[in-house]
């Protein structure tokens, strides 16, 4: 049962990289290691007009974790409430995990010699609180975290409401 | 207005266990937005947004969020300091405050002496909120000269502004224009004045239609309606193409014409003189694309024109500006609710009163640096930089003795960078107030350490057109630093203007806040003040200006013998102006786009900030780099009639093949020689400051848009 997730409104972002010093300000990931961050789409032609997008990417939480199942000391485990957390403490830094994430959301961290990752922010959802970057931090609010159904609502409403071209709410899966 | 409303303030204190909260005011950019500050063991550990602060609501940008690892920067100043060695040698000796101050009141007082007034200038950049108290020691000093960015940044928009409709127009986002026109600015990304990039994702989110004027493509740009890509600095033509649309289908709001303008017949005269022929021309926009902008923004109500600082950086600066006021004038937005408002200021001692302007003598302000050329500048109390170098260097018309720097990093913002620093080093006193020792501060005989805004109270926003007022309260002590505010309330007394200060600042403070029958100690308990909104004011009063109507032919500038009405003017260096020129330099350069987390040439030491951008990234588009053998990420040579700098290569189809679009302001504060890099990869190095290319009203120096070539390095 999925219970949280953190979704991108993509056609909202504006490429202000906001949130990947909002994850830097609470996670503390060494120079290098970008736990979120945000990439360029294009320019590129669709429907004879040049589109460009930014793409905000991190962990995705995936249902079945690929990277849980290629580490070999089991230090990325899911929780039941979808969370899926790396332990800092017990991985070795083998990078396997890195090579079995389809979405690049590993880092490798130089200084600790281990891999990182988004783990939503656990220690402060486990209090109640929401994740660093999704904390109405975002100028563009294209950061949304919780219930995926919840979201799902806000989303609908919001793509109805604005009145631009294209509408992508999701990274590629 | 939306459904965020997150940050639980009692919930993180107790959580990460923080020993108290400030509730304060940012100012990483212009300032603007509200924060809560948590602080443990005495240090700020957490910045976070304020949900109820208007201005953001809760979001905040990467510049605010890293404001702790500035103020806690290891290179940091956080004592005065006097060279020790010869200019440029990096020698310095830690001296106290009272000899830091003593040292420069003692050269104030003698220049003044034996060079008059006139010989001392005072200058700030983009202003750290301390323009009102380097105006206020300039002016009872008998200064007429205070070198800021006015004369191309916000400046000519109040001075335009003030002309034309009595005061700034400001986007009413509160009440969701419909459709915004996006004016060669990302307010996204950037730091315009007043509002921030929050509630403008807002009205889009709400349905808001988008035109953006952008020569790059932009990421509003890509989510807009239309996107005019028009050729680099014609945008005075441009506004005039769209305005002879709205003119000829009369798309006008006819009431507003017949009874609340000034000139029309005359303003018809000139659009007639800008067929759509003629600007698809000049712009390279297709006509088609003008008229259904014109038509867009006329018919949708209300609508909005987001500006921004690149139009005013251009020889047709105060044209652009009035051209866009007249836009949204002739369409019915001006002061309409949604529109475009001139809201007013809580009533205070305004910035103005406070700069004591009226304390100049008059035959002081004669003297303003070249106040007679740029007449528009001057009644303004602004000044074009060149006159300050020219001043230095040749002694015309008379010897300026000394530059004090208050946050301001010439040699990398103004155009002509090797005549900025020839002329820095050369001075022959200049005193530095700064965060760090910059290429500028590197070039001073004092540097004094100032406070962020973390470490100060103050009336944030008190300058601004938004009207509200928020009060900056002060979190922590970082070393011997100190506000700007309080070093010239200081100085202000060792140089004999004790009877116009006070004993610390919180007495100034307290004498703006005066009118409005409160203390700084009782606005720091609140959360915000606004003055009253009221739409359509004019219909009562009409507008604040020599005829009360909105000024399409300006009196004020006829007065001053200037063309009343906006014209285009060629870009001084272009392929049409100059064609021989652009057979040696064939690709225009635009210059400036800005990068989220600096704020122009500051944060690059600033470890997550300089994480987003390592090195200055020219863009260049990729037949053009094919054609000159760059490819991405390859260090290329960037080459104008003055110099040349390299930047990387980023490849981008987002621009025209003939446009090359260069960052501006970089350096390399971790180079710890005393250039810090200054000339490497400084876009200025490139520009031109000539009068003529200036323009003829503000002075304004045309650092946007030139000619150069591009070559792949090698060898290096």
């Amino acid at each position: 049962m999925q219970k949280y997730v953190l979704l991108i409104d993509h056609e909202a972002c504006w490429g202000c990289m906001t949130c990947e010093v909002a994850c830097k300000q609470e996670n503390k990931a060494p120079d290098g290691v970008k736990l979120i961050y945000v990439t360029e789409d294009g320019p590129k032609e669709s429907a004879g007009k040049l589109n460009f997008l930014y793409r905000v990417n991190n962990c995705r939480h995936c249902e079945n974790p690929f990277c849980a199942e290629a580490c070999p000391v089991e230090a990325i485990s899911k929780r039941d409430d979808g969370i899926v957390i790396m332990d800092n403490e017990t991985c070795t830094g083998c990078e396997a995990c890195l090579e079995a994430c389809p979405y690049h959301a590993i880092a490798f961290d130089k200084e600790l010699r281990i891999s990182r990752k988004c783990n939503l922010c656990y220690q402060r959802v486990d209090y109640g609180l929401i994740p660093a970057c999704a904390d109405n931090v975002c100028p563009a609010h294209c950061i949304y975290f919780g219930d995926p159904g919840e979201i799902e609502k806000v989303m609908a409403q919001k793509r109805k409401a604005r009145n631009t071209k294209s509408d992508c709410i999701t990274p590629e899966q | 207005m939306h459904g965020f409303q997150y940050a639980n303030v009692a919930r993180e204190m107790e959580a990460y266990g923080y020993d108290s909260v400030v509730k304060s005011h940012c100012r990483m950019c212009h300032g603007g937005c509200g924060v809560f500050v948590f602080v443990k063991d005495g240090k700020v550990a957490r910045i976070t947004g304020d949900p109820d602060c208007p201005i953001n609501h809760g979001t905040l940008c990467s510049k605010g969020l890293a404001s702790a690892q500035l103020a806690y920067h290891p290179d940091r100043l956080t004592y005065p300091v006097k060279r020790v060695g010869p200019k440029g040698s990096s020698k310095w000796e830690r001296i106290s405050w009272d000899e830091a101050l003593d040292t420069i009141a003692a050269r104030i007082l003698d220049y003044k002496e034996k060079y008059g007034a006139e010989s001392i200038v005072f200058g700030y950049g983009t202003g750290r909120e301390n323009e009102a108290v380097i105006y206020r020691i300039a002016n009872l000093l008998g200064s007429p000269n205070v070198l800021t960015a006015g004369h191309f940044c916000y400046g000519p928009r109040i001075a335009t502004s003030i002309i034309t409709c009595g005061t700034n127009p400001i986007i009413d986002y509160e009440n969701f224009p419909k459709c915004i026109m996006m004016w060669g600015n990302n307010m996204t990304i950037s730091n315009p004045d007043e509002y921030k990039g929050e509630p403008f994702s807002v009205a889009l989110d709400a349905g808001a239609k988008l035109i953006v004027v952008d020569p790059r493509l932009t990421r509003p740009a890509a989510r807009a309606h239309i996107w005019l890509q028009l050729r680099p600095g014609t945008d005075a033509a441009l506004a005039l193409g769209m305005l002879n649309v709205i003119v000829n289908e009369e798309l006008y709001d006819r009431e507003f014409v017949n009874n609340y303008t000034h000139g029309w017949d005359a303003f018809v005269k000139r659009v007639n003189e800008y067929p759509l022929e003629r600007v698809e021309e000049i712009t390279w926009v297709p006509q088609e694309k003008i008229r259904e902008a014109a038509r867009l923004f006329a018919a949708t109500k209300p609508a909005a024109v987001q500006w921004g600082v690149a139009i005013e950086q251009q020889i047709n600066c105060a044209d652009n500006d009035r051209l866009l006021m007249f836009l949204i004038g002739l369409t019915g937005n001006i002061d309409a609710r949604g529109g475009q408002v001139l809201y007013k200021t809580p009533p205070i001692v305004n910035v103005g009163r406070f700069g004591a302007h009226d304390k100049l003598p008059r035959e002081q302000v004669a003297k303003r640096l070249g106040g007679e050329r740029f007449r528009l500048a001057g009644h303004f109390a602004i000044i074009n930089p060149k006159t300050v170098w020219d001043a230095i260097l040749e002694e015309k018309p008379y010897p300026v003795k000394m530059l004090f720097f208050i946050s301001s990093n010439p040699v990398l913002t103004r155009a002509n960078a090797c005549e900025v620093y020839r002329a820095l080093e050369k001075v022959e006193f200049m005193a530095v107030s700064d965060f760090f020792l910059t290429p500028t501060a590197e070039l001073a005989d004092i540097v004094l350490p100032a406070a962020t805004w973390l470490e100060m109270d103050y009336i944030g926003d008190f300058w601004k057109r938004h009207g509200y007022i928020l009060p900056r309260r002060k979190v922590v002590q970082v070393g011997e630093c100190r506000s700007d505010h309080e070093m010239l309330n200081d100085l202000a007394h060792r140089i004999g203007q004790g009877e116009h200060w006070w004993d610390t600042f919180e007495g100034g403070l307290d004498y703006i806040l005066a009118p409005m029958g409160i203390t700084w100690q009782e606005f720091k308990q609140m959360d915000y003040i606004r003055g009253e909104v009221k739409y359509e004011k004019y219909r009562e009063k009409g507008f604040s200006t020599p005829t009360r109507k909105f000024e399409l032919y300006s009196t004020v500038l006829e007065k001053m013998g200037y063309d009343p009405l906006p014209q285009h003017r060629e870009v001084p260096e272009s392929p049409v102006s100059t064609p021989e020129l652009y057979r040696e330099y064939p690709y225009i350069l635009i210059t400036g786009a800005r990068q989220p987390g600096f704020f122009h040439t500051e944060n690059r030491q600033v470890p997550w900030l300089r994480e987003l951008h390592r090195e200055p990234r020219v863009e260049i588009h990729p037949e053009t780099a094919a054609k000159e053998g760059i490819k991405e990420g390859d260090w290329v040579i960037i080459e104008s009639p003055r110099g040349k700098v390299r930047q990387r290569a980023r490849l981008f189809s987002g621009i025209d093949p003939r446009v090359v679009a260069a960052q501006h302001a970089w350096w390399y504060p971790e180079r710890k020689d005393p250039g810090h890099g200054w000339d490497e990869s400084n876009i200025n190095i490139l520009t031109d400051n000539a009068y003529e290319g200036c323009d003829p009203a503000m002075g304004a120096t045309n650092v946007r848009t030139l000619l150069c070539r591009i070559r792949l390095e090698v060898g290096r």
